[in-house]
């Protein structure tokens, strides 16, 4: 018995050595840092990006004399918005101030497309009951203007229940469709994630995402980007610790499975409220990974070349032809070619392809059919076939998905450059870095993959750079 | 002593390129070195078209530059009709009239009867400097018979080519036997001294082929500015192998060749890049079964229906063809 536990542990020490080493081989594709603007004291969470700014939620104190507490005793969350001083530096946040600032807590928020409209989360009041220091108020959606710095004509969300939690909205981009978490009855299990749509005036029935994006455990803080992915935090179990953050798109009609973000945006602590911008190059986040919640900024490492050849394949087939032959054919001769690489073709118009680069004479020999005479070399030419100067992508044009393939930069013919780095962007978010290197496709699609080869430092300090791209289609696994 | 030796070789090498590239001294032979034709031919007038004559007459014409001012000669060999060469038909019996004209009448780009391409035009026009009539006679047979002296400004002067034309016109004026004879020009009477810029020319070319399969007769008609096709007309043929059509962009087009005693027609297109320049007409003999003594006509006209010009030496130099050929990348086959 002994034995066989000693042997279960070993395996599972081994397999996790593997996995370490080979994330350890990833590079990140991740910077991240945390906001000058969080306090040390309070939490700071669920950015939003405006033009001027950051407006985020935090139970920072309202001011040194007076505080602000819920019944139960918690500090309670209000909106900020904090402003850019500079590049690198924000003036002191200001209170976004509402008629419900002082009694409830405020945020998550979201912007409507006309960037007026705020859809924030607050709490749903239940009367007298609500004093009780015993009683839990539950969240609910509000719906303002921001006039200044003020909140006015509030409204609630007509989905709000005094039984359960519904907030953190998102809307997307055209306005149409809100996404929001709750806990309404019906669900996976604990918080899920819903949406609505606009349709005559007035949001539809919440639709619950499903079981593929919700879970047994949590799901909250959706965000909606505008190229479609929907970003959201989860306790799912498989992630790298407590909440991390996932995202999924709709592919015809259904949710794809989610997709877990790399580290450093997820780590073993609370990772959520993810947002971005619109090239999902840069963007914030929330997390606990500090001594309380933050604000963290990201900023994506993948290179990707918008100036990117398209890889060429080397082609050396040609088309011989004798032109007066064709257009006056009836010319009683033979034409014999010989391509120099000991192949041969007979008539005006003939078609060969070389295995590979390389210098051929190309020699004609026409035969007179009257005379039978035979002109030897009537016509000769030097062909000069050279591979093309670019970085080689060698991989397989469509494969299944899951399937692991190898990608080589093998054939690459840069003459004179001394290549330092292939640097590989798979065009779904991952890197990898090396000549040969492997990769699995998870979802199927289109998928553009670049090269970028540099050199090191010449003389002078010019790093010579180049990128190739190539499609590859990812099949559904039959 | 080795340098003069490379200097001799050298100043031979150039002296033989010096010959080979001065074409027209060649030009005054009618048929012309490179037409390789062995004999003109025209039968007596009662002899039958099927032998290879559709008329019993030829006309050359002789152009000699202006600048040419010396007296000169034209030189029939073998004029007779018997002895060598000719062609008997039962026998000799045959009298040929060559005839020379000059002055004014005789350029055929001025007057086109003296073309003499049709029956019943007076291909005669012209001073008539000098004619003789020959039989079978055995001191001209094989031999030489001199016409002249001849003043070059007594011919019909060309602006165009800067030349004096003279005519000579070759008769069967009686008999039907074939007389074989060959012209030449020249400045001394009794050898053949050729005359610098001379050439000669004709519209339509009566002569004999050889009698071997490999020898290739020539002819070279010359390929003025805004011609666009050649309409091509030959006669008695005998289906004797063929005939191809060379120029530098053409290797070798072929045309219809006539039967026995027949006319056959048809059009070459003619290129752009192929004006002012000549073509060869190549005469193939069929393999095998050897036609003997065939005798054959040929004419051109251009698209205008003009008689175009063959000349014994050609213009421009014997035309080569020039392959041209293209390499083109394509789509390799998936």
């Amino acid at each position: 018995m002994m034995k066989r536990i000693c042997y279960i542990i070993t395996v599972v020490l081994l397999v996790s050595f593997v996995s370490l080493q080979t994330r350890a081989q990833q590079p990140s594709v991740y910077e991240v840092k945390r906001m000058s603007f969080n306090s040390d004291a309070f939490s700071e969470i669920s950015p939003v990006m405006v033009n001027d700014g950051i407006i985020f939620c935090s139970n920072r104190r309202f001011s040194a004399l007076k505080d602000r507490t819920a019944y139960d005793g918690h500090r309670l969350y209000n909106i900020y918005l904090a402003e850019r001083k500079d590049t690198s530096g924000w003036i002191k946040p200001k209170e976004l101030i509402s008629e419900r600032s002082s009694l409830f807590n405020n945020g998550p928020l979201c912007f409507a497309p006309e960037g007026k409209t705020v859809y924030f989360t607050s709490e749903v009041e239940t009367g007298t009951a609500a004093k009780d220091k015993k009683f839990t108020n539950h969240s609910g959606i509000f719906i303002a203007e921001l006039s200044g710095t003020d909140l006015v004509s509030l409204r609630p969300f007509s989905y709000n229940n005094p039984q359960y939690e519904v907030g953190q909205p998102s809307l997307s981009s055209d306005g149409k469709y809100l996404f929001f978490a709750s806990d309404m009855p019906g669900g996976q299990g604990g918080s899920d994630l819903y949406y609505c749509e606009y349709l005559n005036e007035e949001w539809s029935d919440p639709v619950n995402l499903g079981p593929k994006v919700n879970s047994s455990g949590a799901e909250n803080y959706p965000y909606i980007h505008p190229s479609g992915k929907l970003y959201f935090a989860s306790s799912r179990p498989g992630g790298i610790g407590k909440l991390d953050v996932y995202f999924t798109i709709l592919n015809y009609g259904t949710w794809d499975e989610p997709v877990l973000l790399p580290e450093p945006i997820n780590s073993p602590s609370d990772d959520f409220a993810f947002v971005a911008a619109v090239d999902l190059q840069t963007g914030y986040f929330s997390s606990n990974r500090g001594t309380n919640d933050d604000i963290y900024e990201f900023i994506s490492t993948i290179i990707r070349k918008v100036d990117c050849g398209t890889l060429e394949e080397n082609n050396y087939c040609y088309r011989f032809q004798e032109e007066n032959a064709v257009k006056f054919d009836t010319m009683p001769f033979r034409y014999e070619w010989k391509f120099g690489d000991g192949e041969s073709a007979i008539g005006p118009v003939v078609e060969h392809c070389y295995s590979g680069q390389g210098t051929y004479l190309v020699q004609l020999d026409v035969v007179n059919l009257v005379t039978k005479e035979v002109l030897y070399n009537e016509k000769s030419d030097t062909l000069v076939l050279k591979d093309i100067e670019q970085p080689y992508i060698s991989a397989p044009e469509r494969i299944n998905m899951g399937e692991r393939i190898v990608v080589s930069a093998d054939s690459t013919n840069l003459p004179g450059w001394e290549i330092a780095q292939y640097y590989w962007n798979f065009g779904d978010e991952t890197i990898r870095i090396g000549k040969e290197v492997d990769k699995i496709y998870l979802k199927p699609g289109t998928y553009n993959i670049q090269l970028i080869v540099s050199t090191e430092p010449e003389p002078g300090g010019i790093v010579r750079k180049a990128c190739i791209s190539k499609n590859i289609i990812v099949i559904p696994q039959p | 002593m080795k340098l003069n030796k490379s200097l001799y070789i050298f100043l031979l090498l150039l002296f033989l390129y010096g010959i080979s590239a001065i074409p027209r001294l060649y030009g005054q032979a009618v048929p012309g070195k490179d037409e390789n034709i062995p004999f003109l031919v025209t039968f007596g007038k009662y002899g039958e078209t099927s032998w290879g004559d559709d008329d019993f007459n030829a006309i050359f014409f002789f152009t000699i530059l202006k600048d040419f001012n010396q007296q000169f000669y034209i030189r029939v060999f073998d004029p007779d009709c018997g002895g060598e060469h000719d062609e008997i038909q039962g026998n000799f019996d045959t009298r040929t009239m060559f005839s020379i004209y000059g002055g004014k009448g005789v350029d055929p780009e001025k007057n086109e009867d003296s073309r003499g391409l049709y029956n019943g035009l007076n291909y005669k026009e012209g001073n008539l400097l000098a004619s003789k009539v020959f039989g079978s006679e055995a001191r001209y047979d094989n031999q030489y018979y001199t016409f002249g002296p001849f003043n070059p400004t007594e011919g019909d002067f060309n602006e165009k080519w800067n030349s004096y034309i003279f005519k000579i016109v070759c008769e069967g004026v009686t008999g039907d036997d074939g007389n074989l004879y060959r012209y030449f020009l020249s400045r001394d009477p009794n050898n053949n001294i050729p005359i610098e810029g001379a050439n000669a020319f004709t519209y339509e070319y009566t002569f004999r082929m050889w009698n071997d399969f490999r020898s290739v007769a020539h002819i070279y008609p010359f390929v003025d500015t805004g011609i666009v096709s050649i309409k091509q007309h030959n006669f008695d043929w005998d289906a004797d192998g063929n005939i191809l059509v060379v120029s530098r962009y053409k290797q070798g087009i072929p045309i219809p060749i006539s039967e026995e005693n027949d006319w056959e027609e048809s059009t070459i297109p003619i290129e752009p890049e192929e004006e002012n320049s000549s073509l060869d007409f190549q005469f193939h003999k069929r393999q095998g079964e050897l036609v003997k003594n065939n005798n054959v006509v040929i004419t051109l006209e251009n698209q205008r229906g003009d008689a175009i010009k063959f000349f014994s030496s050609p213009i421009g130099g014997v035309p080569v063809y020039i392959p041209k050929t293209t390499i083109t990348k394509i789509t390799p086959k998936k």
